[in-house]
């Protein structure tokens, strides 16, 4: 491939050229293999080590195959994956003694079986990646090439019509005509509110003052929530592209790439992808030879969730404490040091190269008439088929949930599904048919926010979720205005009695006053949207609550509530849990039926996470075990 | 700001991110062996993230000299470093092990991992271990969300963590 020196490119048709060249230089039929090693989950399966062993392989066979290191491409379930071109082989969950056996394959020209895809319902394997359920009805534009290209190499972006849309709006298009296409493509913010983008630009294009900033927020605080990442670190150039186009847009000169700091190899990745950009011209001074400046600077965030909020992020980049400020005057007119300041979340400028190349027409006969396009959802949680998903706008919920993700995990029943993160709520079965985009999920009470989808099955405890949420919120409020502060604080304390069985009758209703008071007072939308996790859940499930009032979760999963009783007909005295226990509560001899002293017992779930004959039980409430608990039996063993 | 490699002696001027460097691949993941030239306020947070990841912790003596080196007031410095997660004014153990209790990881079984570590380990998240070797730390995300539940110990991901396991993980650090 055309690497060594980059050089510098001074016009479109020079970009074109290099283009060419790369293409040609790259043979379609040439064998290769993808593995997706740049992104955090991938190596979090070992992925590193598959991409290395392959190396080694396909060198000791003396093989002429390239092994190209890609982002997620979004089958986190099965990672690590191995994508074998020109047949596209699609090989799930390889180990690196797998490696071996998949490389002798391919060099006889066979499949190996053992390691395709099994369809859980027919048991058939399937070979090709377009053919798996899980991809079939996905519409991947943005995450197209993330798993197709090797995020720190410039040239893979190119050769794939990388920075094409760029030249496209620097010499064909006036800044005027970009932000007009923007605008007439209708696309939406996809960080959480879901503001018109191309309304946003305008504000900041005609705000007075110079310099102008634009940002992109990689802050993605949303528990649950990581497409973020995965395009950042699997995609980089694609962001880039879109904000530069941006910028020329708008009239700024200045950008910032906000990455929070949990997220190493984003980091790095959009590093390197700032520097190849500068080396070929597609940054810095005189772009392309086209006389527009672009200068950009990588921000790592310190970890504080309401940095995501936009003056708090602006003032962190700043160098100082990330703290909101009334919304009264817009971040667009007066952002950082004052100055307009546009920011968008990566997904929302990811989109803009493919609207400028493909015309707001394109754009808009995709999702929705008012959510036109694309998104990406990570959709995780206890669904079969965890991972990021993209999806034109308008599809619903149970296509996601049930045909992309394969249903409930473990044959369970669907409970609530979790969009928006802290800021949404939870959406019951009854709705599973809803069109998902940004307005129908306001519509229940939730919202779209980044596009985090966590499902709940029947083990989950909607009151336990809405403590959890509330006292994620109290941890992560700056605490400047008192509505959240406080709010937060007696709501964490109501949820949290509740939790542990010692709630009152009235503090339903003091739930709902203080929800009321801080949706209409707080500060920012941390404060105002906290309380949609907790007003979801008592609208979906008010029957649980009144559970917990009366002592009993219903799922089982509050602690002070639940009890842990070892069955005396399913016990084979095996000694497992007696061994695992971390509190001596279990006493148990080979053969003889264990039995849980509860004073003792902690209730980790230890024993009842390794009994291999389930005979480990949750109670709710606890109830006093029969007497034949306590009786220590001679048990024959079953063959 | 500038930076030299220690490795080489090559210098740059910094952009806003470390990476490598640019002559010798050297990767460069601290800076307090870079102040150099002119220094910006604004870069404070940044300057702090560079020296926690490189020592591990802040400590007064560090942040005294950030103060110093960036003509920022020290009161200003401990506002920032007091009010962002990833800065630890304490000494942390040899390894630092994250425990995400994020949403989706919560829903996969957190709690009970975290549970086992403060058994295993004896400390509660935010402290140090006895014999020095782990600090336990709670973090809201780890990006992994689909590998729940997930812990990261130093800069290695372990997702889809079942209970039984997580001793012999902790075992296999020094
Ligand atoms: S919720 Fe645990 S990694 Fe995201």
């Amino acid at each position: 491939m055309g690497e060594g020196m980059r050089e510098r490119l001074r016009g479109p048709e020079e970009l074109e050229r290099w283009r060419e060249r790369l293409r040609r230089e790259r043979d379609p039929s040439a064998l290769l293999f993808t593995v997706n090693v740049r992104s955090a989950c991938g190596l979090a399966a070992g992925s590193e080590e598959v991409a290395k062993r392959l190396e080694e392989e396909v060198e000791g066979r003396g093989l002429a195959g390239r092994i190209v290191r890609t982002g997620c491409n979004g089958f986190c379930e099965k990672e690590p994956v191995v994508t074998v071109y020109p047949d596209e082989t699609f090989y799930v969950g390889v180990r690196s003694e797998d490696v071996p056996e998949l490389v002798e394959g391919v060099e006889k020209g066979k499949v190996v079986d053992r390691l395709l895809y099994q369809d859980p319902v027919t048991g058939q394997r399937i070979r090709k990646a377009s053919d798996l359920p899980f991809y079939r009805h996905q519409q991947k534009l943005l995450l197209s090439l993330n798993g197709r290209i090797d995020p720190t190499r410039i040239e893979d972006y190119i050769a794939e019509g990388g920075y094409r849309a760029l030249a496209k709006a620097l010499f064909e298009l006036t800044p005027e005509q970009v932000l007009e296409e923007v605008k007439r493509s209708g696309l939406r913010g996809r960080g959480g509110g879901g503001f018109p983008t191309g309304r946003k630009w305008e504000t900041t294009r005609k705000a007075p003052g110079e310099p102008k900033y634009v940002i992109v927020n990689c802050d993605e605080g949303d528990p649950g929530a990581f497409m973020d990442r995965s395009l950042m670190e699997g995609n980089p150039h694609s962001v880039l592209e879109g904000l530069i186009i941006g910028a020329y847009a708008i009239g700024s000169h200045q950008g910032f790439i906000y990455v929070r700091e949990e997220y190493p190899l984003a980091v790095e990745n959009i590093g390197i992808a700032i520097e190849q950009a500068r080396e070929c011209g597609l940054l810095g001074e005189d772009i392309l030879g086209s006389g527009f400046d672009f200068e950009v600077e990588v921000h790592r965030g310190a970890g504080a969730f309401v940095s995501g909020e936009s003056s708090a992020l602006m003032t962190a980049i700043e160098g100082r404490v990330g703290e909101p400020r009334p919304k009264y005057i817009h971040t667009a007119v007066k952002g950082i040091h004052d100055k307009p300041s546009c920011l968008n979340n990566v997904e929302t400028w990811a989109n803009v190269p493919l609207i400028i190349l493909n015309g707001a027409e394109w754009f808009r006969k995709i999702g929705t008439e008012g959510s036109p396009g694309t998104k990406i959802f990570s959709l995780v949680g206890k669904v079969n088929n965890t991972g990021l998903v993209e999806v034109p706008m308008g599809i619903t919920l149970r296509k996601i949930i049930f045909e992309i993700g394969g249903g409930i995990k473990g044959g369970k029943r669907f409970k609530a599904v979790q969009t928006g993160g802290p800021s949404g709520g939870v959406i019951p079965e009854q709705y599973l048919d809803t069109p998902v985009d940004f307005d129908e999920l306001t519509k229940l009470g939730s919202m779209m926010g980044s596009g985090g989808m966590i499902v709940m099955d029947e083990d989950t405890c909607m009151v336990d979720v809405a403590r959890f949420f509330i006292h994620f919120l109290l941890e992560e409020s700056c605490g400047k205005c008192i509505p959240c502060r406080e709010g937060l604080r007696v709501l964490d304390r109501i949820l949290t009695d509740l939790c542990l069985g010692k709630g009152k009758e009235e503090d339903l209703k003091t739930i709902e006053e203080i929800c009321e008071a801080m949706a209409e007072a707080s500060l920012c939308a941390l404060g105002t949207t906290a309380v949609n996790p907790v007003l979801t859940t008592m609208r979906y499930f008010g029957e649980e609550y009144e559970a917990h009032l009366k002592g009993r979760c219903p799922a089982k999963v509050c602690k002070a509530l639940t009890a842990y009783f070892i069955n005396p007909d399913k016990c084979q005295g095996c000694l497992v849990c007696f061994k695992n226990c971390p509190t001596g509560a279990i006493q148990g001899e080979r053969e003889m039926v264990h039995v849980i002293e509860q004073e003792k017992c902690i209730k980790c779930g230890i024993c009842y996470a390794v009994c291999p004959f389930g005979a480990v039980e949750k109670l709710s409430p606890p109830v006093a075990p029969p007497a034949t608990y306590g009786i220590k039996a001679k048990k024959e063993v079953r063959k | 700001m500038r930076y030299r490699c220690v490795e080489c002696g090559n210098e740059w001027e910094d952009r806003g991110w470390l990476s490598t460097c640019s002559r010798c691949g050297q990767k460069v993941t601290g800076v307090s062996s870079f102040f150099r030239g002119p220094e910006h306020p604004e870069k404070l947070i940044q300057v702090l993230l560079s020296l926690q990841r490189e020592k591990g912790w802040l400590s007064p003596e560090t942040l005294k000299e950030v103060s110093r080196k960036l003509g920022v007031p020290l009161s200003r410095i401990y506002q920032v470093a007091t009010f962002y997660k990833a800065f630890s004014l304490v000494p942390r153990g040899r390894h630092l092990l994250r425990v995400c209790m994020g949403t989706a990881c919560q829903i996969r079984g957190s709690p009970a991992i975290l549970e086992r570590l403060r058994q295993l380990l004896g400390v509660e998240p935010g402290q140090v271990t006895a014999d020095g070797k782990f600090t336990l730390e709670t973090v809201n995300c780890l990006g992994c969300c689909a590998m729940g539940p997930v812990m990261m110990v130093d800069d290695q991901y372990f997702g889809r963590l079942k209970l039984p396991q997580l001793e012999k993980i902790l075992g296999s650090y020094g």
